[in-house]
């Protein structure tokens, strides 16, 4: 209808179906992975600190589950909308997300292997008790009786049996669905069948029910009981602010880097990569920092101890700074950066504002996931007391075991989203909404 | 529904004796799909003509960029009533919690410093739901009142409303006008030119 396209969609072979070309980046990303992976367990072999090491590896493992787990969100989100934009770029996201069927290898291998063995971790506990100080209540209670008692009450949910039943409940979802949604949209490649289009849509609506209850208490299980005693209600909302920053980031650098390789020439347009990063600047940055807000100041203005303790562990030394460089990295700067338009249709402020968000969500997660409450808080009678014995608290960011983590895990997940999309078309090239999509301009 | 009189009917202008007595506004052209309007946009554009519109019953993707139109600075006076709102709630706050302030002010006033559960005075935490609330405040009431101001808003009547044929505008025919006032505007010659465009039919609009 319109006669202002200019740009002509490339849809030859070359340009929407995977080749060699996603193949040798995929092995490239592998062979990374194997490289730093190695480095990182000879450094951690080097430090010999077990409970270092579970910690790094569970906040790295979070972050690559929050790329998956965003881009799930925006498949599921873009079918029950039944938006026509988004299929140009719909594949790259169902490919990130696919990553899920694999994740739990992180992290179930590690949990079964902690209670399997349930070796007393020096200063710790049993098993699980490295990382998440509930799983063995005679430790905590003799380590710290105060939060012992109000632990001891939550022990019907916080057991390692139920635990781990849960863990398995909320990847099988993922597993299943994400998979789901990436064969059946193979499959109308195969068939052209429109069909399956409203199928994928009917789907998505359960799909983000059981989204929201699975990441809202994976978040609870994983990285709000790391201190145990604390409770925060919007904790879940939270965590999925923070998957949509990364996922739909990620979603926007893979869109560049294909495009770049020579796939989907004149498919994606500068109107996509705006709509992509009106989701960023809204989910990731202004959701995001709305809800931090509104998490913060609930805690702070009630101004009970044991809500605050929460913030404290994240003020104290070093923290500060972290927290800090969050409001203003993880808000204000994107915030201000991506608020024009241009700023998100030029691909080279895109990439970098996708970077920097991106960055930044690893910076969210850390800061989520590493803080310890001082487990002698109680004894301090003024704030000011308890900040200066605390002034020296470390982040351990100076840790390079953190980044090769990182690189290996982000690696994996490059390596395998990049093999999935090199194995069909990159393009969901016979959805019924492509001309759609092809001809979507911004009013 | 509507009924057409004899002198809409005519496929080229008569304006009656009646109608010559009434100021021009402008030169109508009907179109009768969006293909063609957006083809002839481009052209009115090449022209140079400045004082002109297209009517069309739905957004048609595209037309503004052939019609040349620059974007709008709307969001940037919304960016800017948005600061102001930042602004004013900061300093609304500060001003009412303030125990004094001998030397911003330059007078010594004091506001109403009143203790919070023992929170300190200046305590921004509190602030941001208000300095957010008046920026939300500011943004959306400046976005609705400068769009309607830029256009030219509300307004009682205008000239084309009394034009049965435009009456079509909101249902299945594209229109371009060409404004009297505009300096390249001459009957002759821009009738003319209209008949260049391909339009279905050409109409002289009366400002009545």
């Amino acid at each position: 209808m319109s006669a202002s396209i200019t740009a002509v969609a490339d849809l030859s072979d070359r340009s929407i179906m995977g080749d060699d070309r996603l193949v040798r980046t995929s092995r490239v990303a592998y062979v990374v992975a194997v490289i730093s992976l190695i480095a990182a367990a000879f450094v951690a072999w080097k430090q010999n600190d077990p409970h270092g090491l579970a910690m790094i590896w569970l906040q790295n493992g979070i972050f690559v589950l929050t790329l998956s787990l965003g881009a799930f969100f925006f498949v599921m989100v873009q079918h029950i909308t039944n938006a026509g934009w988004a299929v140009a770029i719909r594949r790259i996201a169902e490919a990130q997300a696919a990553n899920l069927t694999w994740i739990w290898v992180l992290f179930l291998v590690p949990m079964f292997w902690l209670l399997i063995t349930n070796r007393e971790w020096n200063g710790f506990g049993h098993g699980l008790a490295i990382i998440w100080p509930w799983a063995d209540m005679a430790h905590l209670t003799e380590h710290s009786p105060a939060e012992g008692a109000i632990v001891a009450q939550k022990t019907a949910f916080l057991n390692p049996t139920f635990f781990m039943i849960r863990a398995c409940v909320y990847f099988a979802f993922w597993a299943l669905a994400t998979r789901w949604f990436l064969s059946t949209s193979r499959r109308q490649d195969q068939t052209g069948d429109a069909t399956l289009s409203t199928k994928m849509r009917y789907a998505a609506a359960p799909c983000l029910i059981l989204f929201a209850l699975t990441s809202t208490f994976a978040a609870v299980d994983w990285i709000m009981s790391l201190s145990p005693a604390w409770f925060s209600t919007m904790f879940g909302i939270y965590f999925f602010a923070g998957t949509c920053a990364g996922g739909f980031s990620i979603i926007a650098i893979g869109c560049l880097r294909l495009q770049a390789m020579g796939y989907l020439r004149g498919v994606i347009t500068a109107e996509h990569y705006q709509d992509i990063g009106k989701m960023i600047w809204a989910f990731g940055i202004v959701f995001w920092a709305y809800i931090a807000f509104s998490q913060y100041m609930l805690i702070w203005y009630g101004n009970l101890p044991e809500e605050t303790v929460w913030f404290l562990a994240r003020q104290v030394g070093d923290w500060a700074w972290v927290s800090v460089a969050l409001i203003v990295g993880h808000f204000f700067i994107p915030f201000l950066f991506f608020i024009s338009r241009w700023m998100k249709r030029w691909r080279g402020t895109l990439a970098f504002g996708a970077l920097w968000m991106l960055a930044f969500s690893w910076i969210d997660i850390y800061w989520l996931v590493m803080p310890v409450v001082p487990h002698d808080v109680a004894t301090f009678t003024t704030y000011d007391a308890l900040a200066a014995a605390y002034a020296t608290t470390s982040t351990g960011l100076g840790n390079p075991l953190n980044y090769l983590m990182l690189v290996g895990f982000i690696g994996l997940s490059i390596g395998s989203a990049t093999g999935r999309l090199s194995r069909g078309s990159v393009l969901c090239r016979r959805d019924p909404r492509l001309n759609e999509s092809l001809q979507f301009e911004n009013i | 529904m509507t009924t057409f009189s004899p002198q809409t009917q005519t496929s080229s202008p008569s304006p009656s004796p009646k109608s010559s007595l009434l100021p021009l506004y402008g030169m109508m052209a009907e179109f009768e799909t969006p293909a063609q309007i957006m083809e002839a946009a481009k052209k009115v554009n090449a022209a140079g003509y400045r004082f002109w519109d297209c009517h069309v019953p739905f957004p048609v993707h595209g037309l503004d960029k052939a019609m040349g139109i620059k974007r709008t600075i709307l969001p940037l006076l919304v960016f800017g009533a948005g600061m102001t709102g930042t602004i004013v709630g900061f300093c609304l706050q500060a001003f009412t919690n303030a125990a004094s302030f001998s030397i911003w002010a330059l007078v010594w006033v004091t506001g109403y410093p009143f203790l919070i559960s023992g929170k300190p005075l200046m305590s921004v935490p509190a602030w941001i739901p208000i300095i957010f609330e008046l920026t939300i405040l500011l943004s959306a009431l400046s976005a609705v009142g400068l769009m309607f101001l830029m256009n030219g808003l509300p307004r009682l009547s205008h000239p084309l409303l009394s034009n049965i044929r435009f009456r079509r505008a909101t249902d299945d025919r594209f229109f371009i006008v060409i404004e009297s006032r505009d300096p390249k505007f001459l009957r002759s010659k821009t009738e003319a030119f209209m008949k260049t465009l391909g339009a279905k039919h050409i109409e002289v609009v009366e400002d009545r």
